[in-house]
């Protein structure tokens, strides 16, 4: 099959993806503001939760996912894993802005000031900055051979980083509410809390999905457009 | 592996050679190293904050500065008249490159602080001599976390035409652990706290390197392929 | 047919692209030892490239090459250190190579004419002088092939004489060489072979035993119609 081909194929799969992920958003916005009861001490603006939360996961997610496919490129050596591998840093990053800005909107009337300099906003600042890096790198390298390889590397390196980042602000100490969900004991929400998070965070992991899908065929298309463009010459 | 070792102890040697004999970078690196320990030291105000609060700060945002610098001249003088290419015509192993490298950055940068310290010391007024030995394990196993990953990053960054701005933009984030818990523990250690307490941080540091040092070894054949 | 154990070099199905479009397109080349090939063509054609390949310094994309033996390369950068003397750069080769340094090196220093300069650091050479230091480099660990990419480029009269003279006497001692240059005058006389690279394409590779070097370019420039 050509890339032409696959692009389309997966292109449409993925706006299907992103629709039914849409529609779940609404009803996820729906249920968050409307059935699920507001948080005691934090009020009305709590309710953020339910988009920063999921973000960040997403955004920790397709964080992952590039590197995984990283070292599957180094391997393989086939260019559209490449191509995935971008287009997950992509839609990446994407979540990763949309987590740093909820979370400046969260804190601002629970602790007063826009930014604050916790520990969990500042990893995500860092994991984002290197992403956004590797994406400028990407722009600034013309042949797909070398560009491939030097994603590859910086894909494999941001994995491994994650932990070490998360790590750092476990020991730092913080603002950022204390892990209520990813604690080893059971998390401490009311379970219709729970529902709600848990329903975002799953409308959340498709909307990676379907973004992923359709930006990896936008990079199909791409490079068969360039592999035209040489010939034609 | 012994011609590994070999071959690594000569390409270090060379880039210790021609730095000893150029100095460009290592002054540079030094006096901007002065200028940021100064320059922090002055953009305070006195009567709010003391030396000594600011003062680890100081000393590693000035060596992950000064490191920054240098670390882009370790793959510069292998561009100029393509040597490099002339290393890898011989049969020498890609990783003995890597490992060439990262100890004559190591020794570039080691100097470096090693000079900064004693006007750190001077300039902040802080009681390094508490646990002195203490301190410098920490810096030791600090430099080697951002000294692995710059050596690697500057040979990917030298590809790209924008070299010094490329090197930062993707070595910032690898800084944060080893930055945050350098920090942490020079405080801790000028305080007087022991080591023994502090364990979490240098496990931290500790598995950082290990993680890296392999990581970037590695995968640097992979940056030089054509 | 001559024996295979002759063979220094053999290439097969190179290819080569770069930024999507292709530089190099299903070369095919062997040399055997004595040869040397005058490898011509026009700018943009990919001699670099295909010099780099056989080299191994390029990966082809396609295709294979086969060197059973050593190669030395002298390219359009002289490949050494500009802070270091022409005996430390010549040193530090050799420990690479593993070739025991002092003697070889102040040898090869000689067999160029550099020997009165070797000790001056190699940033303060002449083009002409960078190159012989460049040929000493190559030939530190005794190869079987010299590869040459425009060797006599920016050098005067009197440094060209002196080079072909050394190109000569590798000729003579039964290195195989492959050379790319323009100058057919002046290297007519060292080459054996010449081919012709158009457009990333390796034509003929025609003998020039008994024959005019402008004549067998000529020839191979006619091919392209």
């Amino acid at each position: 099959m050509t890339l032409r081909d696959s692009a389309t194929r997966i292109g449409r799969a993925g706006m299907v993806v992103t629709w039914v992920a849409l529609a779940g958003l609404a009803a996820v916005y729906v249920r968050a503001l409307e059935y699920t009861p507001v948080e005691v001490n934090q009020g009305a603006a709590q309710k953020i939760f339910y988009v920063h939360v999921p973000a960040a996961w997403s955004a920790l997610l397709a964080i992952s996912i590039t590197g995984l496919l990283s070292m599957l490129y180094l391997w393989l050596k086939d260019r559209r894993i490449d191509l995935a591998a971008a287009a997950s840093a992509e839609v990446g990053v994407a979540f990763a802005t949309v987590m740093l800005t909820t979370g400046p909107i969260w804190g601002k009337p629970i602790w007063g000031t826009w930014w604050t300099w916790d520990a969990r906003l500042t990893s995500t600042l860092f994991l984002f900055l290197l992403f956004v890096g590797y994406l400028v790198m990407r722009g600034v390298l013309v042949d797909p051979g070398v560009r491939g390889r030097l994603s590859a590397v910086i894909g494999i390196m941001g994995l491994i980083l994650v932990p070490f980042i998360h790590l750092t602000v476990y020991m730092f100490r913080t603002l950022h509410p204390a892990p209520i969900v990813l604690k080893p004991s059971a998390p401490s929400l009311p379970p219709v809390m729970l529902v709600t998070l848990m329903s975002s965070l799953g409308v959340f992991t498709l909307l990676y999905i379907g973004f992923m899908m359709q930006r990896y065929a936008l990079g199909l298309l791409h490079e068969a457009r360039e592999e035209e463009l040489a010939h034609a010459s | 592996m012994r011609a590994l070792v070999r071959a690594a102890w000569h390409i270090a040697l060379k880039d210790i050679a021609i730095e000893w004999r150029t100095k460009t970078a290592f002054a540079s690196g030094l006096v901007f190293a002065v200028l940021v320990l100064a320059v922090l030291f002055f953009s305070r105000d006195p009567t709010a904050v003391s030396s000594q609060d600011i003062a680890p700060g100081a000393l590693w945002v000035t060596f992950t500065f000064a490191a920054m610098l240098g670390l882009n001249r370790a793959f510069l003088l292998e561009r100029e008249m393509r040597a490099l290419d002339g290393i890898l015509l011989t049969p020498v192993p890609k990783a003995a490159i890597f490992w060439g490298k990262f100890g004559a950055n190591l020794v570039f940068v080691g100097t470096i602080e090693a000079i900064s310290l004693p006007l750190f010391v001077l300039f902040y007024d802080v009681p390094i001599w508490i646990q002195l030995g203490e301190l410098v394990l920490v810096i030791a196993m600090a430099t080697i976390a951002f000294v692995a990953v710059g050596t690697l990053l500057s040979a990917m960054a030298v590809r790209t035409r924008y070299a010094e701005l490329m090197l930062p933009l993707l070595l910032l984030p690898f800084l944060v652990p080893p930055l945050v818990g350098g920090v942490q523990l020079t405080a801790r250690l000028l305080e007087g706290r022991p080591l023994s307490d502090l364990g979490g941080w240098l496990r931290l540091i500790g598995a950082f390197d290990v993680a890296f040092v392999t990581l970037a070894a590695l995968l640097f054949p992979v940056v030089l392929d054509e | 047919m001559p024996p295979s154990a002759d063979v220094v070099l053999s290439a097969a199905g190179i290819a080569r692209r770069f930024a999507y479009r292709p530089v190099l397109t299903d070369v095919a080349l062997t040399l055997r030892r004595g040869e040397v090939l005058l490898l011509v063509g026009p700018n943009g054609a990919g001699k670099t490239t295909l010099l780099r390949v056989l080299s191994g310094l390029l990966h082809p994309s396609a295709g294979h090459v086969n060197r059973p033996g050593a190669i030395g390369m002298v390219a359009h950068e002289a490949m050494l250190y500009p802070a270091l003397t022409a005996r430390e750069n010549l040193r530090f080769f050799a420990r690479l190579h593993g070739v025991d340094g002092r003697a070889r090196v102040d040898e090869l220093l000689e067999q160029v004419g550099l020997a009165s300069r070797a000790d001056d650091r190699v940033g303060t050479f002449s083009r002409g002088m960078l190159q012989r230091v460049a040929i000493a480099r190559a030939l530190l660990h005794e190869p079987a092939l010299l590869l040459f990419d425009e060797p006599l480029s920016g050098l005067d009269a009197t440094a060209s004489r002196t080079l072909v003279e050394l190109l000569q006497t590798f000729r003579e001692r039964g290195t195989a060489m492959i050379i790319v240059s323009h100058e057919m005058e002046r290297l007519g006389r060292v080459a054996t072979h010449m081919a012709r690279l158009a457009a990333g394409r390796l034509g003929p590779v025609e003998s020039l035993a008994g024959r005019n070097a402008a004549a067998v370019f000529a020839d191979l420039m006619r091919g392209d119609l």
